[in-house]
């Protein structure tokens, strides 16, 4: 969407936006902003505030301090435009247990007053979504594509899908993976909650982390890449010092036994391959870059306090 | 106005909507068919004029075997008012409360609906199914025009509206507390004690001196308590029943309109 300036709008845009449960911490000053387009990924572990960053932004509760839009329009004053123009998947799904697939399309096409019905359908096909049994006969997996169904069968420029492959097998979230690169190809957005950096590094653009209700990081997730920590392990034709390598400002760790070295390596690999060939590198192999491991240091507290839900 | 909240609430409560209707039909049939057998029997307005207390408890005053107080000892003073409440408060507990704890409402809310559309098609929803039931307890009540228990149209179609209007009253009561609480079994709790409470109230006044004017504190007394199916629902009880509604209605939105969803 252009604005009358011409610049872009972001989709999804909060300032300092805090929600206190009481004397609990829900999320703190969250400043997000969400692009036209691409699929961020909004990580955290449990707990973190994802959910509740998700609840502010619908209107399901209200904000303590701070504001936020979607779309350019204000979360509470302007919410039924934005719900019109706005998918939605819970992390905590609920269906109407007694109602089949096929009659919750019926009702939130009727409910939302508009849908598109040649895409339901492909989608219904894509997912090969069970229709006609009550949701509460089907599995989580299968009750996960009904919610994914009416997350996206009205074509919505914005997607708030929050832990969306919960129970989807492998075959399942490759379909899925597409649908989110389509939909983003498509100038649409997609907000990806997840505590699974796995489901989150395939398919975003940009990650922002959150821990303790507070915004750690945002970044794109090839920058995260580059900087993440891979292991090198190098073979020598005689015993090399460790001192060698951690004098390397790149190597962060440095594990010695007899003519073997493993090393963690952040950052510029080529001093470390130098200084091997310099002592007598005979054999080498290198992990791919394990994103898992600077999230873990992301996702620790700095030190010990009350774990807040 | 949405009517999609309203029909998806109807239709999850259909099957127990059909069940104490059929039931509370078959029951006033039976009632209503019974009188010829009883409208004689004498002894029978004996017994409640020497234990006047025990028939209070059961809502009975005056004359049991006039064809308005047949009607009143056994349908109009208890099981009706009753199964009503059982209907309303339940659903007033459900419509909010309820269906945010089984995570209904998030769902619902995630789509274009106003808070206020939503209370007010739970308001709708609610009225309807009061309607619904007091329609079947009418119907099956003017059949005993067959059994020579002739009770005055009008009075018995306003009196069968004053138990619907109860009904929606505490359903309301009900529904407010859901919306400001979120808490389906304070809902419920603090809305059976009320109409518990109420209940008493109006059918003890006759017999305790010191309740004196606590009766007009009763919902009980305006809808069921007061003679209506001799004398049909004056204007003011019915003022009084509509007023409470409208209250209770924009009580259940302004809490609405606050409620953080859990």
């Amino acid at each position: 969407m252009l604005t009358t300036a011409g610049t872009m709008n972001a989709a999804i845009e909060t300032h300092g936006l805090t929600k206190w449960y009481g004397q609990s911490r829900g999320i703190v000053e969250l400043d997000l902003r969400v692009e036209q387009g691409e699929v961020f990924g909004f990580l955290g572990p449990n707990g973190a505030g994802k959910s509740t960053t998700i609840r502010t932004l619908l209107d399901f509760q209200r904000a303590t301090s701070g504001s936020a839009e979607v779309l350019g329009l204000d979360i509470v004053r302007d919410s039924l435009a934005i719900r019109r123009r706005v998918g939605y998947l819970s992390g905590d799904l609920r269906l109407f247990d007694r109602m089949t697939a096929a009659q919750h399309v019926a009702w939130f096409a009727r409910a939302r007053g508009a849908t598109d019905d040649s895409l339901t359908a492909s989608l219904i096909d894509r997912f090969s979504v069970e229709m006609d049994r009550p949701v509460h006969e089907l599995s989580t997996g299968n009750r996960q594509k009904v919610g994914l169904l009416l997350a996206f069968m009205h074509r919505p420029d914005v997607l708030i899908l929050d832990e969306p492959t919960t129970g989807l097998d492998p075959l399942m979230q490759a379909e899925f993976d597409g649908l989110l690169r389509e939909t983003a190809a498509a100038g649409r957005t997609v907000l990806l909650s997840s505590h699974s950096l796995d489901e989150v590094q395939r398919v975003a653009d940009r990650v922002a982390i959150i821990r303790d209700g507070r915004l750690v990081i945002t970044d794109t997730v090839q920058h995260m890449r580059a900087n993440a920590v891979r292991v090198v392990t190098m073979q020598f034709d005689r015993t090399v010092p460790a001192a060698v390598f951690t004098a390397i400002p790149s190597v962060r760790h440095a594990q010695v036994a007899e003519h073997q070295i493993e090393l963690r390596v952040s950052g510029d690999i080529r001093p470390v391959l130098e200084a091997g060939l310099a002592n007598g590198l005979v054999d080498l192999a290198a992990r791919h870059a394990d994103l898992d491991e600077l999230f873990l240091s992301y996702y620790r507290r700095p030190e010990a306090e009350d774990p807040a839900s | 106005m949405n009517t999609e909240i309203v029909t998806l609430d109807l239709s999850t409560r259909r099957k127990s909507i059909i069940g104490y209707s059929l039931g509370m039909a078959g029951y006033v049939v039976v009632v209503v068919a019974l009188y010829p057998s009883f409208k004689d029997a004498t002894n029978l307005d004996q017994l409640s004029k020497d234990s006047p207390g025990v028939a209070a408890l059961f809502g009975i005053s005056g004359s049991l075997t006039s064809p308005t107080g047949w009607l009143s000892a056994n349908i109009y003073a208890n099981f009706f008012p009753l199964l009503m409440l059982l209907i309303t408060i339940g659903y007033g507990a459900t419509s909010l409360a309820g269906q945010e704890a089984d995570g209904h409402l998030e769902l619902v809310l995630s789509l274009p609906f106003l808070r206020s559309s939503v209370v007010a098609q739970k308001v709708a929803a609610l009225a309807l199914q009061a309607a619904a039931f007091s329609a079947i307890v009418f119907g099956s009540a003017i059949v005993g025009r067959a059994f020579e228990l002739t009770v005055d149209f009008g009075n018995l179609t306003t009196a069968t509206l004053a138990v619907g209007m109860l009904g929606v009253d505490f359903g309301l009561l009900a529904l407010a507390i859901g919306a400001a609480t979120g808490a389906r079994g304070t809902a419920i709790a603090i809305s059976s004690a009320a109409a518990a409470a109420s209940y008493l109230i109006s059918s003890m006044t006759p017999l305790v001196s010191w309740l004196g004017s606590a009766k007009y504190a009763s919902l009980f007394y305006w809808s069921v308590g007061d003679r209506q199916l001799e004398q049909g629902l004056t204007v003011g009880a019915f003022a009084v029943l509509l007023g409470v509604a409208i209250i209770l209605i924009v009580v259940a939105l302004e809490a609405f309109r606050r409620h953080d969803l859990s």
